[in-house]
């Protein structure tokens, strides 16, 4: 099977799934006091460790410019009106399956299942921390108020992140198993 | 109960409509307007000046009349926004200290403060997101999804002979574009059946784990679907032969006229103007001639 074929509709699925995820509100865990944790992120760290760091920078692209579309044709929430800024919006986006495959790799060998929650919780992190930084690097939020939503926020997104990306990589790749053992 | 509406997810799916009214905007080569707006948010990034922004939000609202785009469609597209871009600015107004070195406090108490500078900060926020918003806003209105799709294909292409794989990634975002109404539909049945089988995603209760737990037969189907139906498409495009984009021509070829070529003139310096009016600070040389 080609496999440049393969990442290219791997990422335009996952792409198509994270818009889905942000445009309903499967998208949003609802979490303390209005605040939602997302998990619309998590389709970029599953696509990066399913096939490679580059499927996980078009998903991570294709997150990012929808993000900055929604806050700016459709905004769910006073948050999304920074989100029109490409450097809030699509660059940090860009780095979050880069980072999750790195970690993937680098302990699959040790546990799959433990290096496939390592990844979702890097990934996630790597989503909170820059996203963060440039609202807290272009002044939109003063820091101290950025730290506590990360600690509050980043946190239970990250294990969160964790559990899908776990149960949906197991899932699929036992099912893949299961198919190719089976004779036609 | 949860209302019909909590199932019918199709309908929220679509941001931007396109609206063919033809006029001459309509007929604008798709490149030039995906080149214009990477442009404007360029602009409107780069911008801190209020006189700048009010040139560039000046210029879509034009663009908009001349794309016979009804104001009503217009601002109904902005309610939404308006309360979370008020509380924005007003926090930019009253919470966020500012650090410039010549700003004059206006009035202070406790930790609210407005200083001529914090105004200025509301206030381009404000113009940044109309700008921005409006913008994106009537390159939806004016250029079809496939449009969209021709328009980044083309632009990409001379990225293909330095190697950088141009048409792949047209045909992702072309491929994402597509999927996101199948998949809609196919959450809507996902959500059907498991609510049909007693599950309850609505409650709020629980802890994160809770939580979390509640969400996976949702989003696990969901994700396996839609990694089968990859398969199912690469092998489709692998029976119809398909080799990626070395050597592939189109069938659509964009051409560029002059009036194509007048327009991306016409952004690119309105920009440019925007950009050197947030360098020289402008507000201060033009509102210092005319203000107190």
């Amino acid at each position: 099977m080609n496999s440049a074929t393969r990442k290219v509709v791997i990422a335009g699925v996952m792409g198509a799934i994270s818009v889905l995820l942000g445009a309903t509100h499967w998208g949003f865990v609802p979490w303390l006091a209005g605040a939602a944790l997302t998990v619309m992120h998590v389709p970029v760290i599953i696509g990066a460790v399913l096939e490679g760091p580059w499927v996980g920078v078009a998903i991570g692209a294709i997150f990012g410019a929808f993000s900055l579309l929604q806050g700016a044709i459709a905004p769910t929430g006073p948050a999304d009106v920074w989100f029109t800024n490409p450097l809030v919006s699509i660059v940090p986006r860009l780095f979050i399956g880069p980072v999750a495959w790195l970690l993937y790799r680098a302990l699959r060998r040790t546990s799959e299942t433990g290096a496939l929650a390592v990844a979702g919780v890097a990934g996630s992190l790597t989503n909170t921390v820059l996203v963060l930084s440039a609202l807290g690097l272009l002044r939109f939020l003063p820091w101290g108020l950025i730290a506590t939503i990360a600690v509050t926020n980043g946190l239970p997104e990250a294990i969160l992140a964790a559990v899908i990306t776990v149960a949906v990589v197991a899932a699929w790749k036992r099912i893949a198993v299961g198919r190719e053992g089976s004779s036609v | 109960m949860s209302s019909a509406s909590e199932f019918e997810l199709l309908g929220r799916v679509t941001i931007g409509q396109y609206l063919p009214t033809g006029s001459a905007l309509h007929q604008l080569d798709p490149r030039v307007k995906l080149l214009a707006a990477a442009v404007l948010t360029i602009g409107v990034v780069s911008s801190s000046s209020v006189l700048g922004l009010g040139v560039l939000l000046a210029s879509v609202t034009t663009c908009l009349a001349l794309a016979r785009i009804p104001l009503r469609y217009e601002l109904d597209g902005l309610k939404p926004a308006a309360p979370f871009l008020l509380l924005l600015a007003l926090l930019q107004v009253f919470i966020i200290p500012t650090q410039a070195l010549n700003a004059r406090v206006l009035c202070k108490w406790a930790v609210f403060s407005i200083s001529d500078r914090s105004i200025v900060a509301g206030v381009v926020l404000i113009l940044r997101f109309l700008a921005m918003a409006m913008g994106l806003s009537l390159l939806s209105f004016s250029t079809s999804t496939t449009e969209l799709g021709h328009g980044i294909e083309h632009l990409l292409r001379p990225l293909q002979s330095l190697g950088l794989p141009a048409h792949e990634f047209a045909l992702v975002i072309n491929i994402a574009i597509r999927f996101i109404p199948i998949l809609a539909e196919e959450a809507e049945r996902l959500l059907k059946a498991q609510a049909s089988r007693g599950a309850d995603f609505g409650r709020r209760q629980g802890g994160l784990l809770t939580r979390a737990r509640r969400l996976l037969p949702l989003l696990v189907p969901l994700f396996v679907v839609s990694l089968h139906r990859a398969d199912q498409l690469v092998e489709a495009m692998e029976a119809r032969c398909y080799l990626g984009g070395k050597g592939r021509s189109n069938l659509i070829r964009l051409r560029a006229q002059f009036g194509d070529y007048v327009a991306l003139f016409a952004a690119l310096v309105i920009v440019t103007i925007a950009i050197v009016m947030g360098r020289v600070d402008a507000d201060k040389l033009i509102l210092g001639l005319i203000g107190p």
